[in-house]
């Protein structure tokens, strides 16, 4: 399955908002999403810092589709081109056509550890369970949400909304989160016990790097570490 | 909007494709996913955390209520989502100078693609292709794609020469100690806030300010840093 | 098919680097434009001394070597306040247009490199409109006296200019006496010119090898783009020179009219100040621990021993420099250059001869990007990862820069950081923001694309006073050793911005459209 890579999975997730204006206000339920989730990157972090095992997600509205226009060198365009015999009745029909969508989407796509069978389920439960307040606000607009009041219900309504990836590379690290953000937290902190430690006398240093493991701790995942979203050192 | 999360670019990416021809991509990404040659490039560029394909056929896209109504598309559209280390055009640039050929088999089905080479029309469909991100969350913003490899290394290498970090004399222990570091002398650069990608001097300073100011405000808890 | 570029066109500075052409002595000076009527009038008449590229000597198509050279170029502003028209103004580059101050934050100039602490002429630029650097005119001379007699000259055109054009002071020059211009002279050592910078290293080798320029095929080994096949060939005009192909096989964004771009190109002028107390006592600090020494950690930092320039893949100790030496000795001018130029990453992808952290394979890293870690090597090391991309050095032939320039000032006292030394620098390409402040934010102040996390480039590296963000380096070695890296920690800042802009260079056609106000895109 396409959604998932090791123990990666790639949610791609687009909810139809609805169309109209937000009661009271002059601002269409599309545009006032677009504002919610702006207004997240003025927090001091962000909310998804509390969903667990996100690597990267992010957050758009799909307003329409793209009309090409550009002359190309896709295959069919190329092809058009290759003998001058192609009518020209042909030739227009291979010309782009202007596609436009009814609805704008929410587009969600987060990456994140799953497990080695994709456990999509918890992972959302998880994101319920986390922020469940910003998720009413933000899919509050969208069409079928009505219908979600609980984990579950949620966990329904966003595989309605899921498309499977077609291709998933991972080019980082699949492994739960925690032990990534230790690891993170080990690189650090050893590169620089290395570099004060040099050429130190090996019974000092073997005294010193006795103290450095008890104090990182480095199979404890609950700390020291760093914290997901952390940006500051 | 927010493109930008840490040392990560969210780049989004949607194009049409014929129908009758998105097959052929979704056999060209079955055949990088059975043959990892076809992402050698990929894989040395070592740029991306994650990044996705995503086929939309025309009929396929999400319908969730009886008033939403039904769309109606000529073409299939194909997203492609990349997390990746860098500004928008250092990223670009790289993947055109290194892998043209492999971006190419890729998109090539894509309605107009111009193809990776020359940079400035390929620039401008990805420009004109390209939507921003409203919000970008970033797990590990202090790291790039390179560091969360090298990291799952230092610990691996570290929790393993800890089993014997007890045993032998001093002098052993050194010599252990400097295969350590040896093997990991590629996998020991800092992790620091920087570069700065967002090209406005003002908003950078703007942002940094801002940051300051929180801080004092309300000091932080642990996991809001 | 053989390119040929029109050096009557192309303007002299831009494809000789005039230090190596017996001019040891040189003066910059930046004007004001106060009037643009006049202002194109001193242009027009400053281009007719203005030097070309064209060939010195007595043969056909050639002309004699001047005693002086001149060149000239502008700031967005300048050609602005000489009133090019707008729809030609708006096709330079956005980096162009904003300047080198706007871009502190990309280029890492912050802490005592930040635009308050440069010297007046750039901390005013940009601020009121009256002291805008809007010219700039360089003159390379063969003797001192040479250099008056250029600088008498320009004083005179500035004069006869009539308040169209004003020269703007600022420099600091020797015990922080504010100059009317920048002189730059090359590196004195027992009464005999250097070809040295003032922390003792052999500067200004391994120019690119541009397409149409070089005759001589040995010229391209190690200076150009390296093949698949190993062999080596000129880099696209392009990536220099507007109006040219490039590396992507199109003509590089510029502005129209095409007469205006076609043999131009940016400049980057910057100048550096060498914090020569504080290298020496680093060095000497960590050349007491260093195995191999001292003068092996200096060519550490750079990838070259200081005293010739020897590349350390060809010379990683010192019995292969003994050796090395001999045949430098040995050799001719064309010999020379093979040796100090011509080589590869190929046999180094760990580092253990010349480290990721050194200027010169953070500068140019030739092929060595495309490298990998196969899992079933001995740990520290990279290899070749073949066939990865389309050619070895894909990621480093389109942020080639020339580089132009020479030292400034005399280092007094080598105790202080605080004399009038370092180097004036100067950089063309055909795109600011590709090629220089690509290489200057991610090669030089960060090191993600040599796996080297944060770790900046050793010697140019904006390195933090800040504790929080120590700066460091890894001086690799052998994989199959059973020495430990070496660690250089809490680096110093070494080198400090002082000032600068971005510049555009024309072509002599483009100086005279420009001074007689024919510009025109439509």
């Amino acid at each position: 399955m396409g959604n998932i890579s090791g123990k990666a999975y790639a949610l791609t997730i687009l909810s139809p908002i609805k169309n109209g204006i937000v009661t009271g206000e002059e601002i269409a339920y599309a545009d006032k999403v677009r504002d919610l989730l702006q207004s997240w990157n003025l927090l001091p972090n962000s909310p998804m810092t509390q969903v667990p095992q996100t690597y990267l997600c992010r957050y758009f509205v799909l307003d329409d589709v793209y009309t090409e226009s550009l002359p190309g060198a896709s295959v069919l365009d190329t092809f058009a081109d290759l003998l001058p015999v192609v009518p020209d009745a042909v030739r227009r029909r291979i010309l782009p056509k202007e596609d436009h969508l009814k609805s704008r989407y929410l587009v969600f796509s987060s990456n994140f550890h799953g497990g080695p069978a994709g456990d999509v389920d918890g992972y959302l439960r998880g994101m319920w369970n986390a922020i469940s307040g910003q998720i009413k606000q933000v899919w509050g607009y969208c069409y079928g949400f009505d219908q979600v009041n609980d984990a579950a219900s949620f966990v329904g309504y966003m595989k309605k909304c899921q498309l499977p990836a077609t291709l998933f590379f991972v080019g980082a690290n699949d492994e739960p989160l925690p032990e990534q953000l230790k690891a993170l937290y080990l690189k650090q902190e050893f590169a620089r016990f290395a570099v004060e430690n040099q050429g130190l006398e090996a019974a000092v240093l073997r005294a010193n790097y006795h103290a450095f493991i008890t104090r990182v701790a480095p199979t404890n995942l609950s700390g020291p570490t760093w914290e997901p979203g952390q940006y500051r050192l | 909007m927010s493109n930008v999360a840490g040392k990560s670019y969210a780049m989004n990416v949607i194009t049409p494709v014929r129908s009758h021809l998105a097959w052929v991509n979704k056999v060209i990404f079955w055949t990088a996913l059975k043959l990892p040659s076809t992402l050698k490039g990929l894989i040395t560029l070592s740029l991306i955390h994650y990044a996705r394909w995503v086929i939309i056929g025309k009929h396929q896209f999400p319908h969730l209520a009886p008033e939403q109504p039904k769309e109606a598309l000529s073409y299939s559209y194909m997203l492609f989502f990349s997390n990746f280390n860098g500004s928008w055009d250092q990223y670009v640039d790289s993947f055109t100078f290194a892998i043209p050929s492999g971006l190419d088999m890729f998109w090539k089905w894509n309605i107009r693609y111009p193809k990776s080479v020359a940079l400035t029309p390929f620039h401008k469909y990805i420009q004109y292709n390209q939507i921003e991100t409203l919000h970008y969350y970033n797990g590990y913003p202090l790291a790039t794609s390179n560091d969360v490899k090298s990291a799952k290394t230092v610990k691996d290498a570290l929790i393993a020469f800890d089993q014997t970090a007890h045993e032998g004399t001093d002098a052993t222990f050194l010599k252990r100690y400097h295969t350590l570091l040896r093997g990991l002398q590629h996998d020991l650069g800092d992790m620091y806030p920087t570069p700065i990608v967002s090209m406005s001097a003002y908003q950078v300073e703007r942002r940094t300010r801002w940051h300051a100011s929180q801080l004092q405000a309300n000091p932080l808890k642990r996991g809001q840093q | 098919m053989t390119k040929k570029l029109d050096l009557l066109d192309i303007q002299g500075n831009v494809l000789r680097p005039y230090g190596r052409f017996g001019y040891p002595v040189a003066r910059y000076v930046f004007l004001h434009v106060s009037d643009g009527e006049k202002g194109r009038a001193f242009v027009g008449a400053v281009t007719k001394s203005v030097t070309t590229s064209v060939t010195w000597g007595a043969g056909p198509d050639q002309v004699p070597q001047p005693d002086w050279t001149v060149n000239i170029a502008f700031t967005y502003q300048g050609l602005k306040d000489l009133e090019l028209p707008t729809a030609s103004l708006i096709g330079f580059s956005s980096e162009f247009v904003a300047g080198m101050k706007n871009r502190k934050d990309i280029l890492g100039d912050d802490g005592p490199s930040s635009p308050q602490a440069w010297d007046p002429i750039w901390r005013e630029n940009r601020v009121t409109r009256e002291k805008d650097v809007h010219i700039f005119i360089s003159l390379n001379a063969h003797t001192p006296g040479l250099l008056e007699d250029s600088y008498a000259w320009l004083k005179g055109m500035i004069e006869a200019s009539d308040g169209g054009v004003v020269l703007l002071s600022g420099h600091l020059g020797d015990n922080n006496a504010v100059m009317d211009y920048q002189d730059v002279k090359v590196v004195m050592e027992n009464g005999l010119p250097t070809a040295k910078e003032h922390f003792g290293y052999v500067d200004g080798i391994g120019d690119p090898a541009v397409e149409g320029l070089t005759a001589d095929p040995q010229f391209v080994l190690g200076r150009g783009k390296q093949m698949a096949d190993g062999s080596w060939a000129p880099l696209a005009t392009g990536e220099f020179l507007l109006g040219h192909i490039d590396e992507a096989g199109e003509y590089p964004p510029a502005p129209n009219p095409i007469l205006l771009a076609r043999n131009g190109t940016y400049m980057v002028y910057r100048k550096l100040h060498e914090n020569v107390a504080t290298f020496d006592a680093y060095l000497n600090e960590h050349g007491k621990h260093f195995p191999g020494g001292k003068e092996l950690l200096a060519a550490k930092f750079v990838g070259r021993w200081r005293d010739n320039g020897a590349p350390l893949v060809k010379a990683p100790d010192q019995a292969s420099k003994d050796a090395f030496d001999a045949q430098l000795a040995a050799a001719d001018q064309q010999g020379r250059d093979a040796l100090l130029s011509n080589f590869t990453y190929d046999d180094d992808m760990s580092g253990a001869k010349c480290p990721f952290s050194a200027h010169m394979r953070r500068i140019n890293p030739r092929a060595s990007l495309e490298f990998t870690r196969d899992p079933n090597d001995v740990p520290g090391s990279l290899k070749v990862s073949t066939g990865a991309f389309d050619t070895p050095g894909a990621l480093t032939n389109r942020r080639r820069v020339l580089r132009r320039g020479l030292p400034y000032g005399d280092v007094k006292d080598r105790s202080r950081d605080d004399g009038n030394h370092g180097i004036v620098i100067m950089m063309l390409n055909a795109d600011i923001n590709r090629q220089f402040e690509f290489v200057q934010q991610q090669w030089i102040n960060y090191g993600n694309d040599f796996k080297a996390g944060n770790d900046k480039e050793i010697l140019l590296g904006n390195h933090s006073a800040d504790e929080r963000f120590a700066s460091k380096a890894v001086i690799q070695v052998d994989p199959n050793s059973d020495q430990p890296p070496y660690f250089l920690s809490k680096i110093p800042r070494l080198v400090e911005t002082r000032g600068g802009d971005y510049f555009f260079v024309p072509s002599m056609t483009a100086l005279r459209m420009i001074a007689s106000g024919v510009v025109d895109p439509t």
